[in-house]
C-alpha cells in the first residue's frame, strides 16, 4: 500500500492509519508462510516477506546565539550543527500472526551515539459485534489488548506527545525545563499492559497500567536511576471520533497517576512525588484531493504532590502544578507542499528546588546556566513554524523554526547568566527519507 | 515460543472475557470465517456493509457482482492502474484467489443500497439527470442510462451508479478521460463530456 493510505504527511495518521492501529497491524494482503496441525488448527501465519522500514534523519541546528562550551569557562560551542544521521531507524509494522501485530522501532541515535529500543506497540485485537437485530443496525466493536513502552506510544490520534506536534525536532537545541509527565516526563522509561474497546469506529476507550522499565543503568533498579515509577501507574484514555465526508473529528481525554521515585541517590523506598495528569485534546482532519488541513490541540493539567521530593529538599513547594497548552494547524497541497503554526505555552508553579538558576561559583553548573531559571519558574511560550517539501511521498524536507518569547520563565536574561529566551530559538533543517 | 503461546492465550482470553461480559458475540462473517476476515479488511474503507464514509472510498454496498468481480482481478494483475488502484488496490488485491473474489462480489452485491438522496443543488441535478437519460447529442455523447440501467443501478459489468459518491464518480469519470484508467469504450464516450456536464451528471447519481 502507498503512504497515502495510512498517513496524510508521515508520520501524521489517516483515519485508515489509525484502524490499521487499533486492528492490530494485521490488515494485510502479504503472501504468507503458513502452518496447521492436523487438526488444521492454525499453528502460523506469517507474513512471507516481513514489512520492515528504515527511516534516515539527517538535520542542521543553529540556534539564535551559540551554547557556552561544555568544558572551556567563557567559550562558546559552535553554532551550526549537522548530524548525520539524527536518528536512523529499522520498524518493524505488522502482523506476528492472525489478530496479532507490532510496531516496534529500533534506533540509533547520532547524540548519544548508540543503537537502542525505540518506539514499541504489541497488540491483540478482534472484532465483535452486539446489540441490533438485524446485521445493518449491529454495533461493531474491535476488542484489544496492547503492551507498549510508553504513555501515549499507542495513541492513534496525533495530539499526544509520542505522535504529536512537532512531528522531528532539534536533538541539539535547548528545550524548556519542564515538562508534564504525560509530556515526555515518563517518556519511555515505563512499559505498560492496556485493554482498549474501539466501538462503531468512534468511542474509543482504553485503560492501562504502567510500571518502571528503565533500560540500561543499574538493575535491579537502584538508588542509581532516577524517576522510577512506583508500582502500577493507572492511565485512561477517551475518545469520541466522527467521520463525515472527507473529515474527521475527534475529542477526547486522557491521563494517568504516577507516583515516582526521585532516585538519583536517593534510595527507591518511603514516599514518592505523586504526578496526576489529566488531558483534554481535539483533532481535525480534512483529507481532500488536492488540499488536506489538520488542527491539533491539546491541554495538559498537571498536580505534582512532592512528598520525596519536598522531604530531600529537591522541591520548594510540597506540591505544585504544571499546565501546558499546544494548538497546531497544518496544510498540505497534494502532500507535496505544505507548513504548519503551532504555538506552546507551558505555565506553572514557582519552585526554587525545581527550576533552579544555576550557581555562579560553580564553573561546571555555569557551562549548563543556559538550563536554569532565575526566577524558578517553568514558564515557556512560543511557536513552531514549518514549511516542508516532499518530492516523493517518503522524503520530506523540513524548514523549522522554532520561536521563544518565554523560556524557563523569563524572557530575558532568563538564566541570570544574561542569556535571552530569543537566544534559544532554532533553525532547523531536515531531510526524513522513509524506504 | 512457549511464552509467545503463553502470552497469545492470556491476551486471547482477557480479549474474549472482555467481549462476552460486554454481552457481545462474535461477528459470525467477520472474523472466524475466512470470508469474514477478508470482508473486515475490504470493510475499513468501504464499510463492512459495503457503504463507506469517506468519498475516496466507494460505496459497495449493491453494486453488481460482475463488476466488483472484474474490478478485482483488474487491481490484482494490475491492469487498473489509475492513481488510487496503484496506492491501495494493488496491495490490497494482490492476494485475493478467484474463490475469494467470487466469495467477495457475492457478499458486497447482496447488502442493501446506499441511501442516497444526497442534494448537490436542483440545477446540477436537473442538468445531469438530462445528460444521464439523453446523453449530449451535439456531442455523440450517448445517454448513461442505456448501459448502467434507467435507475442508475448497474447490469453485469456496467457498474452500478446510483447513490455513488459523486466526488468518486468525478475522479472516474476524468482518470477515464485522461486514459489512466483502462476503460476503452467508456474512455470513448466520456471524453468529450465537459467539466460541467461531469458535475451535474454526478450530482445527480449521487442524489438518485
Amino acid at each position: 500500500m502507498a503512504c497515502a493510505a495510512c498517513h496524510t504527511v508521515f508520520p501524521e495518521l489517516t483515519p485508515f492509519g489509525r484502524e490499521f492501529k487499533l486492528n492490530g497491524y494485521v490488515l494485510d494482503n502479504i503472501k504468507q508462510i503458513k502452518g496447521i496441525t492436523t487438526e488444521n488448527r492454525e499453528t502460523l501465519s506469517l507474513n512471507a516477506v516481513p514489512p520492515v522500514s528504515v527511516m534516515l534523519q539527517i538535520s542542521y541546528t543553529h540556534t539564535g546565539k551559540a551554547l557556552p562550551d561544555s568544558a572551556v569557562s567563557g567559550a562558546l560551542a559552535k553554532d551550526g550543527d549537522v548530524l548525520f544521521p539524527q536518528q536512523a531507524s529499522i520498524f518493524y509494522a505488522g502482523k506476528i500472526a492472525d489478530n496479532f501485530g507490532a510496531f516496534i522501532q529500533l534506533t540509533y541515535d547520532g547524540v548519544g551515539d548508540s543503537f537502542g529500543f525505540d518506539n514499541a506497540d504489541i497488540r491483540y485485537a478482534r472484532h465483535f459485534s452486539f446489540g441490533g437485530t438485524t446485521d445493518a443496525d449491529k454495533h461493531d466493536v474491535v476488542v484489544g489488548v496492547t503492551v507498549n513502552d510508553g504513555p501515549t506510544v499507542q495513541d492513534v490520534w496525533n495530539t499526544t506527545i509520542a505522535w504529536g506536534f512537532p512531528f522531528s525536532s532539534s536533538s541539539v537545541a535547548p528545550t524548556p525545563i519542564a515538562s508534564a509527565a504525560l509530556d515526555g516526563g515518563i517518556g519511555q522509561s515505563a512499559a505498560g499492559i492496556g485493554v482498549y474497546a474501539w466501538i462503531d469506529d468512534s468511542i474509543y476507550a482504553e485503560f492501562s497500567l504502567y510500571g518502571a522499565a528503565l533500560r540500561g543503568g543499574t538493575h535491579p533498579l537502584d538508588s542509581q536511576q532516577s524517576s522510577v515509577v512506583h508500582g502500577a501507574s493507572p492511565y485512561w484514555r477517551f475518545a469520541y471520533e466522527r467521520r463525515w465526508d472527507r473529515n474527521s473529528l475527534s475529542v477526547g481525554t486522557y491521563g494517568i497517576v504516577a507516583k515516582l521515585h526521585p532516585g538519583g541517590g536517593l534510595p527507591l523506598q518511603g514516599p514518592t512525588d505523586q504526578f496526576t495528569d489529566v488531558a483534554g485534546d481535539l483533532q481535525y482532519q480534512f483529507i481532500g484531493e488536492d488540499h488536506l488541513f489538520t488542527v491539533l490541540a491539546t491541554y495538559i493539567h498537571e498536580n505534582q504532590k512532592l512528598d520525596a521530593s519536598f522531604l530531600s529538599t529537591a522541591a520548594q513547594n510540597p506540591s505544585d502544578t504544571l499546565k501546558t497548552l499546544k494548538l497546531a494547524g497544518e496544510y498540505s497541497y497534494q502532500r507535496t507542499i505544505g507548513g504548519s503554526l503551532g504555538l506552546f505555552d507551558t505555565t506553572g508553579s514557582t519552585d526554587a528546588a525545581r527550576y533552579p538558576a544555576s550557581d555562579p561559583a560553580d564553573p561546571t553548573a555555569v557551562a549548563v546556566a543556559y538550563q536554569g531559571s532565575a526566577s524558578n519558574k517553568p514558564d515557556s511560550r512560543g511557536y513552531v513554524a514549518e514549511v516542508n517539501y516532499l518530492p516523493w511521498l517518503n522524503t520530506k524536507l523540513q524548514l523549522q523554526y522554532v520561536r521563544y518569547s518565554k523560556f524557563n520563565g523569563g524572557s530575558n536574561n532568563y538564566d541570570g547568566f544574561g542569556r535571552n529566551a530569543s537566544d534559544n530559538d532554532t533553525l532547523y533543517l531536515l531531510g526524513w527519507i522513509n524506504f | 515460543m512457549k511464552l509467545n503461546r503463553m502470552i497469545a492465550s492470556i491476551a486471547s482470553a482477557a480479549v474474549y472475557i472482555g467481549g462476552v461480559a460486554w454481552g457481545a458475540a462474535e461477528v459470525p462473517v467477520a472474523n472466524d470465517s475466512p470470508l469474514g476476515r477478508t470482508v473486515q479488511t475490504c470493510g475499513t474503507c468501504h464499510g463492512t456493509n459495503g457503504r463507506s464514509v469517506s468519498p475516496t472510498f466507494p460505496n459497495l454496498a449493491a453494486q453488481t457482482a460482475p463488476y466488483i468481480e472484474a474490478q478485482l482481478k483488474a487491481f490484482k494483475d494490475q491492469t487498473r492502474a489509475d492513481p488510487d488502484a496503484q496506492a491501495y488496490m494493488w496491495g490490497m488485491a494482490a492476494q485475493l484467489s478467484d474463490a475469494q473474489i467470487s466469495e467477495l462480489a457475492d457478499y458486497f452485491s447482496k447488502q442493501p443500497a446506499p441511501a442516497g438522496g444526497k442534494s448537490g443543488g436542483p440545477a446540477a441535478i436537473a442538468r445531469g439527470k438530462q445528460v444521464f437519460e439523453e446523453g449530449v447529442p451535439a456531442r455523440q455523447i450517448p445517454p448513461c442510462a442505456s448501459c448502467h440501467g434507467a435507475h442508475g443501478e448497474g447490469l453485469a459489468t456496467f457498474p452500478r451508479l446510483a447513490g455513488q459518491h459523486a466526488p468518486y464518480l468525478l475522479k472516474q469519470i476524468l482518470v477515464i478521460q485522461n486514459a489512466l484508467r483502462n476503460a476503452p469504450v467508456m474512455h470513448g464516450i466520456v471524453k468529450d463530456l465537459s467539466r460541467d456536464q461531469m458535475q451535474a451528471v454526478v450530482a445527480y447519481l449521487e442524489s438518485m
